[in-house]
């Protein structure tokens, strides 16, 4: 029998762009703009994929190396004030294992710079397979990716 | 312009009840158990409500105080359940249409001594200062006193 257990853990993650907050909103309610960064290693294998960004709406988001794990994000959008906020709540699965469940906020302030960005994300980490810190890296990794597409929009500008 | 907030706050409600952990989770997963004691709240008025007790399934509904003309919405999503140990599942609340928090709910159902211990956590977002981390906290206590009150009642089949 599997040992049952559920670790608690929030982390918040910020950002400074000098564009304002619609554009980097767009960066996360535009399918094709998302696809740009919310994505895998280059070497993984990818897909199916999918983007309905309304209340009520779900992303699929179906991803590993080849030949390991398939991991699968499944996100629900919660609430969405546009160019402000957006609340969703996602399941990761390994294979078909759910390793956690989690409740993320992402906040656009225009600032005089541009926009300050926030997520905090809260979680429940099942039964050992990921850890909040792990999951923090992770998302770290994948704002690197949202900043290098930031800095394209502003290269065009 | 509404100015835009949100709140993040964390809380864990902890009960006993003398009952199995398995007759405790029947209490979330038995429509009839789960409409005794989670909906038809005391001083409510409920217009309707639907349960889906499974992984992926949605349930909900609408409901007001008594001669209040407000009506309370909440949409809960189930994603993971544990027979007689686990039910992690999401909600969002709203007043008159405006949603008012998002929640992340896990609860753990633990075999103690004669009975079980239930540990209820929950992880949330309170928008635009509608609803506050401590009122939540509190309508989750009225709950859980409602279900030690259900828990009393004779087990079916027995």
């Amino acid at each position: 029998m599997t040992q049952r257990s559920v670790t608690h853990g929030t982390f918040v993650i910020e950002r400074s762009y000098p564009v304002p907050p619609a554009r980097v909103f767009k960066a996360f309610a535009d399918p094709k703009a998302k696809a740009q960064w919310f994505v895998g290693p280059e070497d993984w294998n990818s897909g199916p994929n999918s983007l309905d960004f309304r209340v009520g709406g779900t992303e699929t988001n179906v991803g590993g190396p080849k030949g390991g794990p398939v991991h699968t994000y499944r996100c629900l959008y919660q609430d969405i004030v546009p160019d402000e906020r957006i609340v969703y709540t996602y399941d990761m699965l390994m294979d078909e294992v759910r390793i956690s469940v989690s409740l993320a906020t992402l906040e656009f302030k225009a600032s005089d710079k541009g926009t300050h960005l926030v997520l905090t994300e809260m979680g429940a980490f099942l039964d050992g397979f990921d850890k909040p810190a792990q999951r923090e890296e992770g998302t770290q990794g994948l704002f690197q990716a949202l900043d290098a597409y930031i800095a394209t929009l502003t290269a065009d500008a | 312009m509404t100015e835009r907030s949100v709140t993040h706050a964390t809380f864990v409600v902890e009960r006993f009840y003398e009952a199995s952990p398995n007759r405790v989770f029947r209490a979330f997963e038995d429509p009839e158990a789960h409409d005794r004691w989670f909906v038809q709240g005391e001083g409510w008025e409920v217009a309707e409500y639907t349960h889906d007790f499974r992984v992926g399934g949605r349930e909900g509904g609408r409901f007001s105080p008594t001669g209040d003309p407000v009506v309370y919405s909440n949409q809960a999503e189930y994603h993971d359940i544990v027979p007689d140990e686990r039910i992690v599942s999401t909600y969002s609340m709203a007043r008159d249409g405006v949603t008012m928090s998002v929640s992340l709910a896990t609860i753990e159902f633990r075999a103690e001594g004669s009975g079980a211990r239930l540990i209820y956590t929950e992880q949330g977002a309170y928008l635009d200062g509608i609803d506050q981390p401590t009122m939540r906290e509190q309508g989750m206590n009225w709950l859980f006193d409602a279900l030690a009150k259900e828990l009393q009642r004779e087990p079916a089949g027995a």
